[in-house]
């Protein structure tokens, strides 16, 4: 109970900080947005659509499916102008032009071409047209089939195109995952998928670590002294401090969880196993921040050097950039932080679709780490906490 | 280590410390002190900075293992029952020892919860104590907004809320306004009224003199004497001093007033020859009359001292230093 009254004192007096706050939630997700909107257009190609004039359902499916299609990235123009416009200011890769007479095209039996115009400067035109070509065959094939079904069975084309998305989505679908490989053929994720887990990795240590200050400036105000008069022993009291910057750090790990999963649909993975690695993440933090609390003298040194600290540990275990373009010394060295196998961990969980079993060895390094750091943490704050001053 | 029996009071005391010693490597800071609170009581220990004041009151309060010597608490060892013992003590430290980011009656719930009162017990007692202090209105107000008179009520407050047998009391009025350091001091008289023992430390002589039943001096570790502040002045037997600065004959004067009664000594001093210094018993009702045999000697008096002795003054016989020095 007594130990209770001082985890909720600390988690009052954190939630009521407005600049904690910021650092919380805030700015986690401000960073997300940045870096995941900065890697997240490496593997999609930007391209300019322009529907067809004589608008009817084939045309309207084909210009979804290029739409829908996860390698694309679409922008409709009303006029073929505007969207070559558009292709020379280098603002997209391809333009898309969906042809006027497709629906009676195809109803007629007749050939189709669809214009793709490229620029011939542009590096990522060529890719661009293989991707949208890949769509567009995808459609034919549909085309192809209905086409089939009513020249065997008669029937009508469009009750014919029916019977063949039908059959398309009752099939089990052929998949291709592009990944993108090193010497060490790791997983490089982008996007929302590389900045969410890995910003939750770095703050959610930076928090925890610049939450260090709440505990400096309780021993400077003399509460913990004076809590020490009371029938309260100071174990009770580090106790009670850890329990509540393992809850800060576990709600931060929620928060961004959510954040990422609602509003940059992150996938992260078994529930299972990242429930496991957010637990211990925030136990590694929780130890790091009552370390910082214990070691340093004022609020300021903590402010000042608390989250360089955790800065230059998140960039070298891999926070900032995946480790796997960094030399093979440096990736070495990253995993002597913890950082780096939550990272990881993470990688394994949201790329890889792997599970429990698949990050246990990860889960162990991170708990060694989180339970050295709770363990000194405890006795440098306990000590603290019992010389002469309390302070 | 056995609980100290045979009282000569048949109250049992609310804090008996009995040959504390505590060294701080070389130095020794307090050196076998003793002392004895009883129920209602308000002991003050008297002793300038550095004096070992702080290192006995955290002894008394289990915050510092005595080298040797014990501390109980209505009969509870410190020692051997700290936790008991802790249940039993009010501590207010020297400084403001809040949340200054919680709100007053935060901080009260907190300290009442490490005293593990019951929910409904804690909100009664809380409001009482905002009561107490004075601070009803600004219960909701955080602490870091108090003036600093009020966060010394509160400071005070905070170890009243688990109603305490025994209030120990680090000098509660350093650096506060006179107008805070009154009610202060008001509320800590009333507690003593109310039956509530007291341990006060202070280097304020005026302050114990007012608000001690008995006082303790501590110099240098050492309680150089215990008892009520009339005892101590009258253990050290000083007489008043009276200088009267006046002119006429000066030296006439000073001869017809040794022949006085109650009169002990009396010379004429001053730069100029101006002044006749006497040492008498009880120079305030003595006064009338050195003022008549001036006027039949025809000297003129233009202006008087009395130098009473006060705790100060035993103090200084006794440490040979000045109390503020």
């Amino acid at each position: 109970m007594t130990a209770l009254a001082v985890t909720r004192a600390t988690l009052l007096r954190v939630l009521r900080d407005r600049t904690a706050l910021f650092f919380m939630v805030l700015l986690p997700v401000a960073i997300i947005v940045v870096i995941g909107v900065t890697v997240s257009g490496f593997d999609q190609f930007r391209i300019g659509l322009v529907p067809s004039a004589r608008p009817g359902p084939v045309a309207a499916e084909l210009t979804a499916d290029l739409q829908d299609s996860p390698g694309l990235r679409t922008r409709t123009y009303d006029t073929a102008a505007d969207a070559t416009t558009a292709l020379r200011r280098a603002e997209l890769d391809a333009v898309v032009l969906v042809p006027s007479g497709l629906d009676a095209d195809v109803r007629a039996g007749r050939s189709v071409t669809v214009r793709v115009l490229v620029e011939p400067s542009g590096s990522a035109g060529h890719g661009a047209v293989s991707s949208v070509s890949a769509v567009v065959a995808e459609h034919a094939a549909r085309l192809q089939a209905a086409r089939f079904a009513g020249d065997v069975t008669g029937g009508a084309f469009d009750d014919n195109l029916t019977l063949a998305r039908g059959a398309e989505q009752a099939a089990a679908p052929i998949a291709v995952r592009s990944e993108t490989v090193n010497g060490q053929s790791d997983f490089l994720p982008l996007g929302y998928s590389y900045s969410t887990p890995t910003m939750l990795v770095l703050f959610v240590f930076i928090n925890a670590l610049a939450g260090g200050a709440t505990i400096v400036q309780t021993r400077r105000t003399g509460v913990y002294a004076r809590a020490l008069a009371a029938p309260v022993s100071a174990r009770t009291l580090v106790f009670g401090e850890t329990v509540a910057y393992l809850l800060l750090a576990l709600l931060q790990s929620v928060l961004i969880i959510g954040i990422g999963a609602l509003a940059f649909d992150v996938a992260w993975g078994d529930p299972l196993a990242a429930g496991a690695l957010v637990a211990v993440w925030a136990l590694v933090g929780t130890g790091a921040g009552v370390l910082a609390g214990a070691l340093f003298r004022t609020p300021e040194q903590v402010h000042a050097i608390g989250p360089a600290v955790g800065i230059g540990l998140g960039m070298l275990g891999g926070c900032m950039w995946p480790l796997a373009l960094v030399p093979d010394w440096l990736r070495t060295a990253g995993h002597a932080v913890p950082h780096a196998w939550a990272v990881d961990a993470w990688t394994t969980l949201l790329s890889r679709g792997g599970d429990l079993p698949a990050i246990l060895r990860d889960l162990a390094v991170l708990t060694a780490f989180a339970a050295g750091l709770v363990t000194l943490a405890s006795l440098a704050l306990r000590h603290r906490l019992t010389t002469s001053t309390g302070a | 280590m056995s609980a100290p029996t045979g009282h000569a009071s048949s109250r049992q005391a609310v804090l008996e410390c009995a040959h504390l010693v505590r060294r701080f490597g070389e130095r020794t800071a307090v050196d076998d002190v003793s002392m004895r609170i009883a129920p209602g009581e308000t002991y003050g220990l008297l002793g300038p900075n550095g004096a070992g004041k702080t290192t006995t009151i955290r002894m008394v309060c289990g915050l510092l293992r005595p080298d040797a010597g014990s501390v109980y608490v209505a009969g509870r060892a410190m020692s051997t029952a700290a936790g008991p013992a802790k249940q039993l003590i009010g501590f207010v430290p020297q400084d403001v020892a809040l949340y200054p980011d919680l709100s007053v009656r935060e901080n009260l719930r907190f300290f009442g919860r490490l005293y593990r009162l019951p929910r409904r017990r804690l909100e009664r007692r809380v409001d009482e104590v905002l009561h107490l202090v004075d601070l009803g209105s600004r219960a909701g107000d955080r602490v870091d907004s108090l003036s600093g008179g009020m966060r010394r009520r509160l400071n005070i407050g905070a170890g009243l809320v688990h109603s305490p047998t025994l209030l120990v009391l680090d000098e509660p009025t350093v650096g506060v306004d006179p107008q805070s350091r009154h009610a202060i001091l008001e509320s800590v008289h009333r507690f003593g009224e109310e039956g509530m023992a007291v341990l006060y430390t202070t280097h304020y002589m005026e302050e114990a003199e007012r608000l001690c039943d008995r006082v303790g001096i501590i110099d240098r570790g050492r309680l150089v004497a215990e008892g009520t502040p009339r005892e101590l002045v009258a253990l050290v037997a000083e007489r008043d001093r009276v200088r009267l600065t006046a002119v006429g004959n000066l030296t006439a004067y000073a001869k017809a007033c040794r022949r006085m009664a109650r009169i002990e000594g009396a010379a004429r001093s001053g730069e100029h020859g101006d002044v006749v210094e006497l040492v008498v018993k009880d120079a305030r009702s003595l006064l009338p009359d050195l003022l008549d045999l001036a006027h039949e000697q025809g000297v003129g008096v233009r202006s008087v001292e009395i130098d009473e002795p006060d705790l100060e003054s035993v103090f200084l016989h006794l440490t040979g230093t000045a109390l503020r020095e």
